[in-house]
């Protein structure tokens, strides 16, 4: 019976040391948790979110006994507090695997949707459609999130990560907000009136921008897991690629400075306040208009701490290229600058047209203009809210398929390259990631059941595949991959950073087999 | 106008990166620069779900929080 336990670290010891190439360079394990929002339109009779759930589940809880579960795919599935849908993508190296994991989330979640949507209409009449949200906020202000993972080297002090990297993670919603329209007017993120506490252990209760509640998954002497509250959920491609591959770079320069024990540069541009700044760059675009009326100085500005970070990791790539080259296997190190450099400008220029290819606000933004200017004045905030929704809604939504199918929202990400050899193809023949967007539709399908080649969760992927097939009942967490019957095995996988099969796994794996 | 609209993109493609430009469609990397014609495309695709119930809809999107 698939039951939960998250084991974190309490193997650790039993493991062996971390290998010094994990320790001495600059990998990285990142990963995404994305929430999700649901409801229901046109039924016969109200249905609340939790039976909206609970009907997407019921095929997960009919396999597992449980509204949590792994897949084969290296994720977890689960039910949240609050009847949140929720998905963690697997172990991934690169930021592109990450968001592959993450849109392949999304597909997962639609198609439970359509599947629970089929059996509301018996009872609900033909008219009920569920709406599935990849946001952060409902319609009464509960706010929900999209939490990010990296694995930092423990060396680098907590206090450190808090003082240098959260004015980076506050400024760089300037490119990575989803926006939201409110009845006192557009905000570029979704999330910054929720948030309020700096770092805090907690996230239920008050809801910090970073969590410090430190369960690495991995080994606790070497790594402690960031854990990053304070980003919204991205439907643009570029923007979950985007936030990943900058926020690593920073980490890069923060962990390079405390090993060789000089200054990151980052030490000035703390924020006093840092949820009344997050607050002020959520509201960019009115302080951009009142700073342009009146001429003075914003007090946090927003784009100035961006060229900052920008200009500082540009010189420690220079620097030290093949490094933070190998780092990242696929996403091409140098094409992440291009992109952000091309961010900043973009804002600069505040050419919200160029911006809207790839930001997520800026999209929304944008089609609201053009729906105020075919209307010929202001729209009522419910036609807003409901056009923002469907840009969110994964199951039922329309918008963002439009947009990218009118060419308006870049789908995929620039500056891949590819596994292996370098030479466009990926090592089981799922194409040449150069063709276009096409492409990127078929990494997103493959890692709906194929998890990362090069951590931890290609290890785990294979089990629930082959305990599926053989109809074992199982369990896993995080660490630890477990046979329940009919004879109990276990095995623990310390290291994310390692695909490798150890003897355990092999006979855990063969038990399988054998169970056949 | 779909069509139209395409064309005009097209010939002002302008893309953040050249060499590296991949995986990405060349129609999607294009940058509108003028007005809000070209999402008129957009727009007839949604207008009509748009205007239906937008309060109602909106509204029963209704759930405690997480985290």
């Amino acid at each position: 019976m698939p039951q939960l336990r998250d084991s974190g670290t309490r193997a650790a010891h039993d493991a062996g040391a971390t290998p010094a190439a994990e320790l001495d360079g600059f990998q990285r394990i990142f990963g995404i948790e994305t929430e999700y929002g649901v409801s229901v339109t046109g039924a016969d009779r109200p249905v609340d979110a939790g039976q909206v759930a609970m009907t997407m589940f019921q095929p997960v809880v009919s396999r597992a006994r449980s509204t949590n579960t792994y897949l084969d795919n290296g994720a977890r599935l689960y039910l949240d507090v609050g009847s949140h849908p929720e998905y963690a993508t697997a172990e991934a190296r690169d930021p592109l695997d990450a968001l592959a994991q993450d849109a392949a989330g999304e597909r997962i979640m639609a198609s439970l949707a359509a599947e629970a949507q089929k059996r509301l209409r018996e009872s609900h009449g033909a008219g009920a459609a569920i709406h599935v949200f990849k946001n952060n906020v409902d319609s009464a202000g509960h706010a929900f999130g999209c939490h990010e993972n990296y694995l930092v080297r423990r060396f680098v002090p907590l206090e450190t990560i808090e003082r240098q990297l959260l004015p980076f993670l506050i400024t760089r919603q300037l490119y990575t907000g989803a926006g939201r329209f409110t009845s006192d007017g557009f905000q570029i993120t979704q999330r910054a009136d929720f948030l309020d506490e700096a770092v805090s252990s907690a996230t239920t209760r008050s809801r910090p921008m970073v969590n410090t509640r430190d369960e690495p998954h991995a080994d606790p002497e070497s790594f402690r897991r960031l854990h990053v509250i304070i980003g919204d959920s991205n439907r643009s491609h570029w923007a979950t690629w985007m936030k990943l591959a900058s926020t690593h770079l920073v980490l890069c320069v923060i962990e390079e400075a405390v090993r060789r024990g000089v200054p990151s540069g980052f030490e000035d541009l703390a924020f006093d306040d840092p949820a009344a700044a997050n607050r002020m760059v959520s509201r960019w675009l009115d302080a951009d208009a009142a700073e342009h009326a009146e001429s003075g100085a914003s007090p946090v500005d927003a784009l100035a701490v961006q060229h900052r970070y920008l200009d500082a990791v540009e010189a420690f790539v220079r620097g030290r290229h093949a490094a933070v080259a190998a780092s990242l296997p696929r996403t091409d190190v140098d094409a992440v600058l291009d992109a952000w450099r091309w961010a900043l400008d973009a804002l600069g220029r505040r050419d919200v047209a160029a911006l809207a290819t790839r930001v997520d606000w800026a999209a929304k933004y944008r089609l609201a203009e053009a729906m105020r200017r075919r209307k010929g004045g202001d729209l009522p905030l419910a036609q807003l809210e409901r056009m923002e929704l469907d840009y969110h809604d994964v199951a039922n939504g329309r918008l963002y398929a439009s947009l990218v199918a009118h060419g308006q929202l870049a789908e995929g990400v620039s500056g891949v390259v590819p596994a292996g050899d370098g030479d466009g193809t990926c090592a089981d023949g799922c194409g040449d990631v150069r063709d276009g967007s096409t492409t990127m539709d078929a990494l997103v399908r493959r890692a709906m059941h194929t998890p990362p080649a090069d951590t931890r969760a290609a290890l785990r992927g294979a089990f629930v595949r082959r305990a599926l097939d053989a109809g074992a009942q199982f369990s896993c967490d995080w660490t630890t991959l477990v046979v329940s019957a009919p004879l109990r095995r276990e095995t623990t996988l310390l290291d994310p950073f390692h695909a490798g099969e150890t003897d355990d796994y092999r006979a855990l794996m063969a038990a399988l087999q054998t169970n056949r | 106008m779909p069509q139209e609209f395409q064309q005009t993109n097209r010939t002002q493609q302008e893309q953040p990166q050249d060499a590296q430009e991949t995986g990405v469609s060349a129609q999607a990397a294009a940058q509108s620069q003028e007005g809000f014609d070209a999402l008129d495309a957009v727009l007839d695709d949604i207008e009509s779900t748009l205007e239906t119930n937008a309060e109602e809809y909106v509204n029963s999107f209704v759930q405690k929080g997480g985290e």
